[in-house]
């Protein structure tokens, strides 16, 4: 469960982040959302598909690393093996909120999850100084979470414009492993090719200006990233198999 | 004279009018253009603006999923602008013995018990009926009854399920919804005018249909949606109605629409249905309001009595101080329907082809179905039109006589004996021979599949093991007979246990309709 507290050089004063990453601080994820405006990094990395969510329906972009719950193929030992890491996962154990009495005087508030395993006293990287100023790391930190937001609001011009389109449709991904055994992935969904290519002119130009276009392009690319995932699981497999032997 | 039938004209614009011009437009592309080339389908509906519509039906079927997305309407758009909620069956009370115990309910869900085209669970179920009801022990749907839970959550696409589902709905929306989109997307012309004359041709056809402010409106089939009156079969061609109150008793209805006392009030998942001394009351939640009404028999029980009848219904469900605010509507019917439906070149279609009480909602179905089968069976020309009529004609009798049996099936099996109106219901002269054959054969076999007559049987046998195992119907099976029953007995007893398993599942995890229907106006369903 979450616990999230407002962010204060009062409270926080001497809270750490750990950095490191592994199953034991949270990173046991199958998959993870993430924002159009990094499909370019992400698709170097990870298949992208889409997911509903379950409160309300709508569509997330995610970014796929297993192919089982808890499941992250790019988690070992040295922690999480990959060039590039989703900023949804990388903003942990943060939050961003705005509040204020208009839209224009809107003040970026950052919560923290203090039920986070990231959390301690002991390790890791502190959030302030001694004269309560942030840290260049919570520096960094805010920076990020200000370009989620960015990434949020982006994204849901992005998903309505691919509903409209009628672009998302529903898949079954089904994998066969060295060893025969068989896993099915279901309730992801892919971009349908077919309809993007029948696209109109006036359509593409209007998802080129508002910079969706590539973003879809760049999904449709990282399907190729599936082959890798296999892999890193057949791996596993053998790497349980010896194991077992020995 | 031309032969060919692309003039459609429908006389009468409340919801069968409309609903019956969107599904005939969503099978046939009309032309822009009413004066463009002989070949273009041309659908025109003329609606009197000074009669007002009477709204029957806030209770539809399942099939109304596929009707409304065969239209082409969204059913996002349907839910916020119907004020629509899930009806997933019917719940009675009080048809068994009348003494308001609470096991004397049981329910009637749309979704056919768990493998019901491979197992036969009815038979198995007599031996627990002791443990749980017909319903529960084959469905998951009727425990969702009780907790006013949903049949789908905000994630499933629009017009799929978890467990199979109709609408309560409000009429008057309803056929204001189908009149823009009939208009503006499929192309079907309004006429907002009064119809002064019906005029013939040599052959007895309706040549046009004269007006007070259109002129002549001339077509090759006229659609008769004119309601009661019939203005076209009855009134004009003289086809009688043929009543069926010797078999189904109830003649009147007070009808009502109650507030809730809190907006936050659950919905329920299912028409209620209670009897009473001669009739019974429907509960219908929708998410604004509940439409509450009593049908009863005028030869039974007096108006007044009725309404007392209704009002305490009121007092008790929703409090003394909405009761006394409600103002009641009467309508009187002759429960039955016309001798024939299509006659030369005029088809009858929603009330004026005839009405019956609403206990299992069947007044839109029919509308829908009616409606598909023109769409579908149009005729290509004047020549083949009365084989199609006759054919129309045949089958449309055989589901009135089939809709006929299944509602007095609900009335055959009471042990109520404490008025005349109950004692009479059993009597055999009152139960179409059809049904009693049912009953002599069902005391000895559960109904199943292989029992109904035809592929599209309007009741499916699942809804006669319903009524009959939900009012404590007993089978007399003779276990020795067959070879398969050992093996059927047993995988019986694992149906009951998935299904079990899946109640507790659903049950964990579908909203409230209230939740559901919130979340609907918030952001809708998605389509895929």
């Amino acid at each position: 469960m979450s616990n999230y507290t407002v962010l204060s050089p009062a409270a926080h004063k001497n809270t750490r982040i750990v950095t490191e990453r592994g199953e034991a601080l949270g990173d046991d994820i199958q998959y993870s959302l993430t924002y159009p405006l990094e499909f370019r990094n992400i698709q170097s990395c990870y298949p992208i598909f889409f997911s509903k969510n379950a409160e309300t329906g709508e569509f997330l972009p995610i970014a796929l690393f297993g192919f089982e719950k808890n499941e992250n193929l790019f988690l070992d030992d040295s922690g999480w093996d990959a060039t590039y890491i989703p900023m949804m996962v990388e903003r942990e154990p943060f939050l961003i909120g705005y509040q204020g009495a208009s839209e224009d005087e809107l003040k970026p508030i950052v919560s923290i999850d203090m039920d986070s395993p990231k959390i301690s006293e002991e390790k890791g990287q502190l959030l302030f100084d001694n004269d309560s100023q942030p840290t260049d790391f919570l520096k960094s930190v805010m920076s990020r979470l200000e370009s989620l937001h960015q990434g949020h609001e982006h994204n849901k011009g992005f998903i309505a414009a691919l509903t409209e389109a009628e672009l998302i449709e529903p898949f079954t991904l089904e994998i066969t492993l060295d060893n025969g055994s068989t896993h099915k992935l279901m309730g992801f969904y892919t971009i349908n090719e077919e309809k993007l290519h029948e696209l109109e002119g006036s359509t593409l130009e209007d998802f080129n200006k508002k910079g969706f276009l590539q973003p879809i392009y760049m999904a449709v690319a990282s399907y190729a990233r599936i082959r890798a995932l296999i892999d890193k699981k057949n791996a596993l497999e053998n790497a349980k198999k010896v194991a077992d032997y020995l | 004279m031309k032969n060919t039938i692309n003039r459609i004209v429908i006389v009468g614009g409340g919801t069968a009018g409309w609903l019956s011009a969107g599904i005939i437009a969503a099978e046939h592309y009309i032309a822009d253009n009413l004066s463009s080339k002989d070949h273009n389908f041309h659908l025109v509906l003329i609606e009197s603006p000074d009669i007002p519509t009477i709204g029957v039906g806030e209770g539809t079927w399942p099939s109304m999923r596929s009707t409304l997305k065969k239209i082409g309407i969204s059913e996002t758009d349907f839910f916020r602008q119907c004020s629509a909620s899930f009806k997933q069956g019917t719940e009675f009370h009080n048809w068994g013995n009348g003494k308001n115990t609470k096991d004397d309910s049981y329910t009637h869900p749309f979704t056919v018990p768990h493998d019901f085209h491979e197992t036969n669970l009815a038979p198995h179920w007599q031996k627990i009926s002791d443990k749980v009801n017909f319903a529960n022990a084959v469905n998951p749907q009727s425990a969702l009854f009780d907790s006013q839970q949903a049949p789908k959550n905000i994630a499933t696409p629009e017009y799929a399920f978890h467990v199979n589902y109709g609408y309560h709905l409000d009429a008057g929306k309803f056929a204001e919804l189908l009149r823009q989109h009939c208009i503006n997307k499929l192309g079907v012309k309004h006429i907002s005018a009064n119809m002064t004359a019906i005029n013939s041709s040599e052959n007895g056809d309706i040549a046009s249909i004269s007006t007070d402010s259109h002129g002549d409106i001339c077509g090759d089939l006229f659609i008769d949606c004119s309601g009661s009156k019939a203005l076209l079969l009855g009134e004009h061609y003289g086809i009688p109605l043929i009543s069926k109150s010797q078999y189904l008793f109830n003649n009147s209805a007070l009808a009502a629409q109650v507030p809730y006392q809190s907006v936050d009030d659950p919905i329920q998942s299912a028409t209620l249905s209670t009897a009473q001394t001669a009739g019974w009351i429907w509960d219908i939640g929708l998410p604004t309001r509940r439409g509450i009404g009593h049908i009863y028999s005028s030869d039974y029980n007096t108006e007044e009595n009725a309404r007392a009848e209704l009002i305490s219904y009121i007092e008790k469900t929703a409090g003394k101080d909405a009761a006394a605010e409600t103002t009641i509507r009467k309508i009187t019917f002759d429960p039955g329907h016309r001798e024939k439906f299509w006659h030369k070149n005029c088809v009858a279609i929603g009330m004026s082809s005839g009405f019956i009480e609403p206990l299992e909602a069947s007044a839109l179905v029919l509308v829908e179905l009616s409606a598909a089968m023109i769409a579908e069976q149009l005729p290509a020309n004047r020549k083949i039109m009365d084989l199609v009529a006759k054919r129309f004609n045949e089958k449309f009798l055989y589901r009135w006589d089939r809709i006929v049996d299944f509602l007095k099936l609900h009335y055959v099996l009471t042990k109520r004996t404490d008025s005349q109106y109950w004692i009479d219901n059993c009597q055999p002269t009152s139960i179409p021979q059809s049904l009693q054959e049912l009953l002599e054969i069902w005391q000895y076999q559960p109904p199943w599949y292989r029992d109904t007559q035809h592929a599209d049987e309007m009741f499916p046998s699942a809804s006669f093991q319903y009524i009959l195992y939900g009012m404590n119907f007993k089978t007399d099976l003779d276990p020795s007979l067959k070879r398969t029953d050992r093996e059927t007995a047993k995988k019986a007893m694992s149906l009951f246990t998935e299904n079990a398993k899946r109640t507790e599942k659903l049950l964990n995890s579908m909203p409230t309709n209230r939740e559901l229907i919130n979340k609907i106006y918030k952001y809708g369903f998605q389509k895929i």
